[in-house]
């Protein structure tokens, strides 16, 4: 349940939602932001009930991963291949938006099971448009296509003005993240959990995972990269792709657990903090219980108001707050 | 990029319902049921201290961070295994187990929202009787564990007079009448401001509603499995209930025309599988009716709400009555009953004017006081009114300023969050 889904939860219901309610006219306007800075905007109009507009805006690109037309390349072929001819690109987008998709909702077709999982498609945009270039190299890694960039290394945005690097080879595709957070704390919690998650990989059972590394300077892979792009806090972590990982259906789930392996550990190193200050708070509040048994005359289990935060507590404060 | 550019993050975490969304949009994006379940098996209680069990606690407690679910998951994943307890992080409006709050706000951001928290600054809400000590543990969570750049906390009832803010001119001073699931509050607000000491509270929110249902259609022998009568209650009281005028005369009319106003229920038994139906009489309008006439739920004296409203106005400054009784704002899930607002409205009215009249004939009859407007507002978004008013107010750019941020967290600590500006968007 870690593991970020690839749909948009929010875009799904509103879809299905949609689409239970065709025959109801009513306006829709919406506008919501995802990790890594995606945007959403959707526009429904009284006018037009089966007309859904789908806006997205994708993260700023740094230098080295530049957008043609705006958008990742192969993107427009990967949108046309998913949606078919439920959705019209519009050119050009919605101001502000690098992409906008208007979906015919009565085109979808008819048969319930088809029709869901069009819809989850159609909620998994960013997947679809922001991975188009990765899934491109990984299909055909998984067909064993020596496509004429062999060896040349690739820049792909993922998170604003940042990107990570794969290199396409005839049997392999090493990918490479640079990884980086603002705050101090996550950027130590990241280091050991990087490190950890290279060492778990070494476990039995695991085996058939794709090989990972992790170390603090950049690998020699992407050496040729300007070093801008390059500055990293938490080190660098390396996954080699083989073609057995993106064989069949096991293709779509690669594509989206690369393009946000960052939000992943982000994700990871948050609930790592909770779990850390749930532990802390069970602390304090034993050792407010400790204190209070130590008192002689004071009724026993009565627990303080302060008791369940983590805040360092001065002896004082438990005092007088058990005493009140 | 700046935080400030992108939508604030408003979610109203209620004690039955939280509504979270973005900021400028006219709906939460999600409405869920705020509740955990977690799965106790992993969690050992025992505190010895020796390594290996340290250990062995550590890699439990990693396995039990990971497996829970929140709303409508959470209730569904109960219901079909034994390993998961449920946990209500909130009663009658405030936190009381902060490590199951922590754990529903984590889902909340990442995902349902699917937000990163360091991108966007968090509009919270919490009850007017939370204690600052609780509002410092919010803080806390939301910039140590979730890294947010700014956060604001808003009184409920305060968010929920903004609500008013794009349907009229926004005016500042009002009553709202707050009725959620486990909580009722009167909360009087002048200028933006609550009136602390005239905040009245009423035993009985939409919890209560749904007991009550529960109990009237077990009473009438109805044929509902028992471990889903609740949910049924709640159901039925959400789509049938509603306000009537006098209760002997809707006795009356639902004996004379039982075909208009008796109505059915139809489910499927959740062990079996089978299908079943059953009837939903008088409940439609005693429902409601408990918190006009509490003696028919509960043997408690409890005050009717029109008696408490017009209680918090009266102990109000003289100065600001008027204005009060004229902009009574309706908030909450279970102020959505059909003609809720109007017998309120109608209840409040006698007894302003019994007083009235009162007090004249104490004078005499020499001194003829100025009419007492009553103004009951509804509005159609009542429902997450509070959420809605989030909205509003986070999306005017005194928002912003108003927020206290991550680097004055890191200056001055949690004591930061005790106090929240009342800012110029809010008139
Ligand atoms: N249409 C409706 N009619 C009556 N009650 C409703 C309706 N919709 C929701 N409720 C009730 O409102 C309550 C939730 O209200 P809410 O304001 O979200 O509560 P809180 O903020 O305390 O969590 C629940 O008891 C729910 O059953
Ligand atoms: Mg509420």
């Amino acid at each position: 349940m870690i593991l970020l889904q690839s749909h948009s939860r929010f875009l799904l219901q509103t879809l299905l939602n949609r689409v239970q309610n065709l025959e109801k006219a009513i306006e829709l306007d919406f506008q919501w932001v995802e990790f890594d800075d995606v945007r959403y905007h959707i526009l429904v109009s009284t006018k037009n009930p089966n007309v859904l507009l789908l806006s997205v805006s994708l993260p700023i690109p740094p230098p080295e991963a530049v957008f043609t037309g705006g958008l990742p390349s192969g993107a427009i072929e990967a949108i046309k291949a998913a949606y078919g001819v439920v959705v019209q690109i519009l050119d050009p987008p919605r101001d502000g938006f690098n992409l906008t998709l208007k979906l015919n909702l009565s085109k979808l077709p008819p048969d319930e099971e088809h029709r869901h999982a069009l819809l989850v498609k159609i909620a998994s945009v960013r997947e679809v448009v922001l991975g188009a270039p990765l899934r491109v190299v990984l299909k055909q890694l998984g067909s064993r296509i020596v496509a004429p960039g062999v060896g040349r290394l690739i820049a792909l945005v993922h998170r604003p003005k940042e990107s990570f690097f794969i290199v396409p080879q005839v049997e392999k595709v090493t990918v490479v993240f640079p990884m980086r957070f603002n705050d101090s704390i996550d950027t130590a919690l990241a280091t050991s959990f990087l490190q950890e998650f290279v060492q778990a990989r070494r476990a039995a059972g695991l085996n058939n995972a794709p090989p990972c590394l992790w170390s603090s300077t950049p690998p020699l892979e992407i050496k040729d990269v300007p070093p801008e792009a390059l500055s990293a806090n938490a080190g660098f972590v390396s996954f080699v792709i083989l073609p057995r990982h993106v064989e069949g259906k096991k293709l779509d789930r690669t594509v989206w657990n690369l393009s946000t392996f960052h939000a992943y550990v982000s994700y990871h190193v948050k609930c790592s903090e909770g779990f850390m200050h749930t532990r802390m708070r069970r602390r304090v509040e034993s050792l407010i219980e400790a204190l209070d048994r130590a008192k002689p005359g004071v009724e026993e289990g009565k627990k303080s108001p302060n008791s369940r935060s983590f805040k360092r507590l001065s002896f004082k404060d438990t005092r007088s707050n058990s005493n009140s | 990029m700046d935080p400030a550019s992108r939508p604030a993050v408003v979610i109203d975490n209620g004690t039955g319902y939280t509504k979270m969304g973005f900021a400028g949009n006219v709906e939460p994006c999600f409405i869920l049921p705020t509740v955990v379940a977690v799965n106790e098996s992993f969690l050992n209680p025992s505190r010895s201290s020796s390594k290996a069990n340290w250990l062995a606690q550590h890699s439990a407690g990693v396995m039990a961070d990971l497996d829970f679910f929140v709303g409508d998951e959470a209730l569904a994943k109960s219901r079909s295994s034994n390993t998961y307890n449920l946990t209500y992080p909130i009663e009658h409006g405030q936190v009381d187990n902060w490590d199951a709050m922590e754990r529903y706000w984590q889902q909340c951001i990442f995902n349902y929202l699917r937000c990163d928290p360091e991108d966007h600054y968090f509009l919270l809400t919490e009850s007017p009787l939370t204690a600052p000590e609780s509002r410092e543990y919010t803080g806390e969570i939301m910039f140590e564990t979730f890294n947010v750049p700014g956060l604001y906390i808003a009184v409920n009832s305060v968010l929920a007079l903004a609500a008013g803010y794009t349907t009229s001119k926004c005016e500042m001073t009002g009553v709202v009448v707050d009725v959620g699931d486990g909580a009722t509050h009167i909360v009087p607000v002048a200028d933006g401001y609550v009136i602390g000491s005239s905040i009245k509270s009423v035993p009985i929110a939409g919890k209560d509603v749904t007991l009550f249902v529960q109990q009237l259609m077990r009473e009438r022998g109805e044929n509902v499995p028992p471990e889903d009568s609740f949910e049924v209650a709640r159901k039925v009281k959400e789509m049938h209930c509603y306000t009537c005028s006098d209760i002997v005369k809707e006795f009356n009319k639902h004996d004379k025309e039982p075909a208009k106003y008796i109505k059915q229920w139809r489910g499927i038994k959740p062990k079996t599988g089978a299908p079943y139906s059953c009837d939903i009489g008088y409940e439609r309008f005693l429902g409601p009716e408990v918190f006009f006439t509490p003696e028919i739920y509960s043997n408690d004296s409890i005050t009717p709400l029109p008696d408490v409203i017009d209680k918090c106005i009266q102990s109000a400054p003289i100065d600001t009555r008027r204005a009060l009784y004229k902009n009574i704002v309706l908030s909450g899930g279970s102020t959505m009953f059909k003609d809720f607002g109007r017998r309120l409205q109608r209840d409040l009215k006698k007894i302003v004017d019994a007083r009235v009249l009162a007090s004249e004939a104490r004078h005499g009859g020499e001194i003829k006081s100025h009419p007492v407007e009553v103004n009951v507002v509804s509005h159609p978004i009542q429902r997450f009114a509070v959420w809605f008013g989030g909205s509003v107010l986070a999306s005017t750019p005194e928002f912003f300023a108003a927020c206290h941020t991550k680097a004055e967290y890191e200056e001055y600590g949690a004591s930061i969050c005790r106090t929240n500006p009342v800012f110029k968007g809010m008139y």
